[in-house]
């Protein structure tokens, strides 16, 4: 009897779920992995370092990755100064019209950054770009004064399209800051330059770095941009270099070995950068939110205030503004080089994303995709970092371990492990299906999902679960009733976090697509290469008018649907 | 919520069902896929025609460039399942490549016969589809005089502004490269390089960036300048003294599941209805009973095929990728 018992308790709910979670991981992301890191190293059966040490001696192996590294660290510079300048003047100043510039400054994250840097190209290639052409005319100049087709111009754009995560990360840290800190230092007799430096500046730091992060490993390994305004010049950073390789020597399997190799580089990288971050918040931890926070302090701006709000808005207008009407406008063109008169205008080529198969085809593959990834992750999600917070069970630490491991895998590489993995060696053949793209979606943002449900658990106490358990109910009434309807903000997060990037990703998909399975991102970008310009801007259009439906209509829905629920 | 949660997980197990199955449709007949370089509106009305005559075969396409779909069949043939039924590119060496590895199907059409091409093969194993040429695409608010011999695009008018497309990303950039090397000498090549000729990307691409003004001419595919020329470009389209004709042969893959549709996909491709519409989309066709679009400056099969560059194929398919190599280095290194 006691020894039945024993038996039952050893695999209890808490083993069950342990063994499926690592079970999830290893599939989906542990196996991918070490397949890229064996392709890497071994030749028919031996180490082979030889190997690896020739394709980083090569010049443009070697050329890729330093540029790789100059973009993600200019990106990082730019977004981390833009981010924090932005986020300061609008949580600690009386700026005007803070709502809706608050509003505006989550727009920039929205937009896909490579139909941006398309819209861009437009405007300011040397020679044809319009705005050059305009600058030309009015300044008599012989050659073009803007030439957005270098180093420069890739780290312009990028830097504008993703200094949100800092934004982000530094306002929220600044408004939960706990006031009484700065106003004490002032009470002290320092002065606004001291306390900046010597409160507010400590204290947001975990935040500024952790907004930094982001940007620094998505610009490391960032397929689009570079893509579209390095290529042609011959600027080739890590992703694109893999995508030419492979499709310049017919996919044969020296070049994915190249890839491969490529690949741990990015990996590597992105290692020592997450180490860089912890030994950095180490050196100082503080509490930012301290209990019931007030609302700090704002600074005056006085003469400056409108000033510094013409320069946001401007900031908008030539950031978000110009290049969504750019592309607006070229899918409207007849024809690409026309000018934009309203007898070279037409509706056609909107009218033919959804007539031709191949548009309306990734349309309906992005969407389903997309929300089929984020439904599946985010469940997979609640279910691990539920055995990561609340569980207490041995083994624990694998977990954690393969929990953090996606967060540090740029798009190629999971991409590159994908084919190797799920092309039937392993008895499952999902290339050339939605499938292949499915599972990669689902190792490239479960680290999204982990985190934000995480960080929702760790705010249930464990004592309501207890109380749940003592008055009778069964461990799983207890987190449908319980942890469940009390962790679903986290939860809808998550869904977001992983929806919208999903619906316009490029980095993985443009490596794993197959002839039914192109999504949005890759029809886009097969157009645009195809020199289908207008339609792909058209395509582009409609993209960022799904995007759109996307953050607006169904957040304000399920937002709505929660607070009917709640007062039910 | 919970009706929320419901539907959801309904969609969750409902969607990947379909579309896992992928391909497998349930129309009762037969299907094809076909892989190809032709641009959209060239596939697309061909595809359109076939499915009006042949309602019973599905057939689905795949267009992209020639180094991407070969890349794609290689991968898949390492994968083990090649979802490619139909093969029609511009890139010659490719089918004479994938002939000796034993991967295509050998099929004599009936329509054979009538088929003028610079290029054949005695047994079957592939037929030219259309007669690809390309010309000098030039922005006519640029150039006025168009060029008509190669040396006139030495001139200094051109100075860092004649593209080429990637012959590593164009089938038909690859094969022009390969003519010209053969036929005017890698110094010309070197002679361009010294003029600041460019490498584009796609070859649809360098046509657009003319057409925007961002170079002066570029090497042009036929129906892709012609299309744009149609829809109101600032273009014009021109040929040199000797053509580059590069014909774009159809060929079935030898593993093949759905031979049958395979075989009446080409019969009409090749048959006088589907070289129509192939000359309707402002290229070559390969029969002379079809009359090409000459009022769009275009010249007869016959004509192209005398005035054509000659090119040995079969040893262009090995040393394809040192010309294109060499190639690059010459173009970027000019720069």
């Amino acid at each position: 009897m006691s020894k039945a018992v024993k038996v039952q308790k050893k695999f209890g709910m808490a083993e069950v779920a342990l063994i499926f979670s690592i079970a999830i991981l290893v599939v989906v992301v542990a196996v991918p992995v070490i397949m890229i890191f064996l392709t890497a190293f071994f030749k028919d059966g031996h180490f082979n370092l030889a190997g690896v040490v020739e394709v980083l001696k090569q010049k443009d192996t070697y050329l890729a990755l330093k540029n790789s590294l100059i973009i993600a660290f200019g990106v990082t510079l730019f977004s981390t100064i833009i981010g924090v300048f932005f986020a300061w003047l609008l949580a600690r100043t009386d700026i005007p019209c803070k709502k809706a510039l608050n509003a505006m400054f989550m727009v920039p994250f929205m937009l896909p950054s490579f139909i941006c840097a398309m819209a861009w190209k437009v405007l300011l290639s040397p020679r044809s770009g319009y705005i050059n052409k305009m600058l030309m005319a009015m300044f008599h100049l012989d050659s073009a004064p803007i030439d957005i087709m270098t180093m420069g111009g890739i780290i312009a754009i990028e830097t504008m399209y993703l200094f949100p995560f800092v934004f982000l990360q530094v306002s929220g840290a600044l408004e939960r800051m706990d006031p009484t800190l700065e106003e004490s230092a002032r009470i002290s007799g320092a002065s606004l330059w001291t306390i900046t430096r010597k409160i507010t500046l400590p204290l947001v730091m975990p935040s500024i770095v952790a907004g930094a992060l982001l940007v620094c490993l998505y610009s490391l390994a960032h397929f689009g941009v570079p893509s579209i305004l390095g290529v042609e010049k011959g600027i080739y950073n890590i992703p694109t270099k893999i995508y030419e390789r492979i499709y310049a020597s017919g996919g044969s399997y020296e070049a994915i070995r190249v890839g491969t190799i490529l690949a741990t580089i990015l990996v590597i990288c992105a290692t020592l950068i997450l180490k860089l971050q912890n030994v950095v918040l180490k050196k100082g931890r503080f509490q930012i939110i301290a209990g019931k926070s007030m609302r700090p302090v704002v600074l005056k701006l006085r003469g400056m205030r409108w000033p510094l709000f013409i320069i946001c808005v401007v900031y908008l207008l030539l950031t978000v503004v110009m290049p969504t009407v750019t592309i607006f406008l070229i899918g409207g063109l007849k024809t690409y080089g026309l000018s934009f008169l309203p007898k070279n205008m037409t509706f056609a080529n909107y009218a033919e994303v959804f007539q031709m198969k191949m548009t309306r085809s990734a349309i309906w593959n992005s969407v389903y995709l997309s929300t089929l990834t984020a439904f599946v992750t985010m469940l997979a999600g609640v279910m691990i970092s539920y055995v990561i917070v609340k569980m207490k069970v041995k083994g624990k630490f694998i977990l954690e371990f393969l929990g953090v491991l996606p967060y540090s895998l740029p798009g190629t590489v999971i991409a590159l492990g994908c084919i190797l993995t799920w092309s039937g060696k392993f008895g499952i053949n999902l290339y050339n299906t939605a499938g292949i793209i499915f599972v990669a979606y689902i190792a490239r943002y479960m680290a999204f999902s982990i985190k934000s449900n995480s960080a929702a658990l760790e705010q249930v106490s464990d004592s309501l679960e207890e109380a749940s358990r003592s008055c009778g109910a069964t461990h799983w009434q207890t987190l449908t009733h319980i942890v469940v309807p009390l962790i679903r903000p986290g939860m809808i997060n998550a869904f977001f976090l992983i929806f919208l990037p999903a619906l316009r990703e490029l980095t993985t998909s443009v490596l794993l697509y197959g002839p039914t399975t192109r999504t949005i991102g890759v029809a886009i970008y097969a157009l645009n290469e195809d020199g289908e310009t207008v339609r792909a801007a058209a395509l582009a259009g409609i993209a960022l008018i799904i995007i759109f439906i996307g953050e607006t209509f169904i957040k304000g829905l399920l937002a709505r649907l929660d607070k009917t629920k709640r007062s039910a | 919520m919970k009706k929320v949660l419901v539907v959801l997980m309904a969609l969750a197990l409902l969607l990947p069902s379909m579309a896992f199955a992928g391909g497998s449709k349930e129309s009762g007949g037969m299907n094809l896929m076909i892989y190809t370089s032709m641009k959209e509106n060239l596939i697309s009305q061909i595809v359109d025609k076939f499915t009006e005559l042949h309602p019973e075969v599905s057939v689905d396409y795949y267009s992209a460039g020639a180094g991407k779909l070969m890349a794609k069949i290689a991968t898949e043939r390492q994968a083990g399942s090649v979802a490619c039924d139909v093969l029609w590119t511009s890139e010659v060496p490719d089918f004479i490549g994938l002939r000796d590895e034993g991967v295509l199907l050998p099929y004599k059409s009936p329509e054979r016969e009538y088929v003028v091409s610079t290029i054949d093969d005695p047994d079957g194993y592939f037929t030219a589809a259309r007669l690809g040429t390309l010309g000098i695409c030039y922005n006519t608010d640029l150039v006025k005089e168009p060029p008509k011999t190669w040396d006139d695009l030495l001139d200094p008018l051109y100075k860092g502004n004649f593209s080429i497309a990637n012959p590593a990303l164009s089938g038909t950039s690859m094969v022009s490269v390969a003519m010209m090397v053969e036929n005017l000498g890698w110094d010309y090549i070197q002679k361009l390089a010294d003029n600041g000729a460019r490498m584009g990307q796609g070859s649809g691409q360098v046509v657009d960036d003319t057409a925007a003004g961002d170079t002066y001419a570029a090497i042009g595919v036929d129906y892709i300048t012609l299309d744009k020329i149609a829809k109101g470009a600032t273009l014009g389209f021109a040929y040199t003294d000797q053509m580059l004709v590069i014909p774009s042969p159809v060929a079935i893959m030898a593993g093949t599941k759905n031979e049958e549709a395979a075989k009446l996909f080409v019969d009409f491709l090749l048959s006088k209805e589907g070289q129509e519409c192939v000359a309707a989309a402002y290229t070559l066709p390969v029969r002379e009973d079809v009359e090409p679009r000459m009022d769009m400056g275009l010249v007869h099969p016959d004509e192209a095929k005398a005035r054509a560059m000659s090119l040995d194929y079969d040893a262009l398919a090995d040393n394809k990728e040192a010309y294109i190599a060499k190639f690059t280095e010459i173009i970027q290194g000019g720069n």
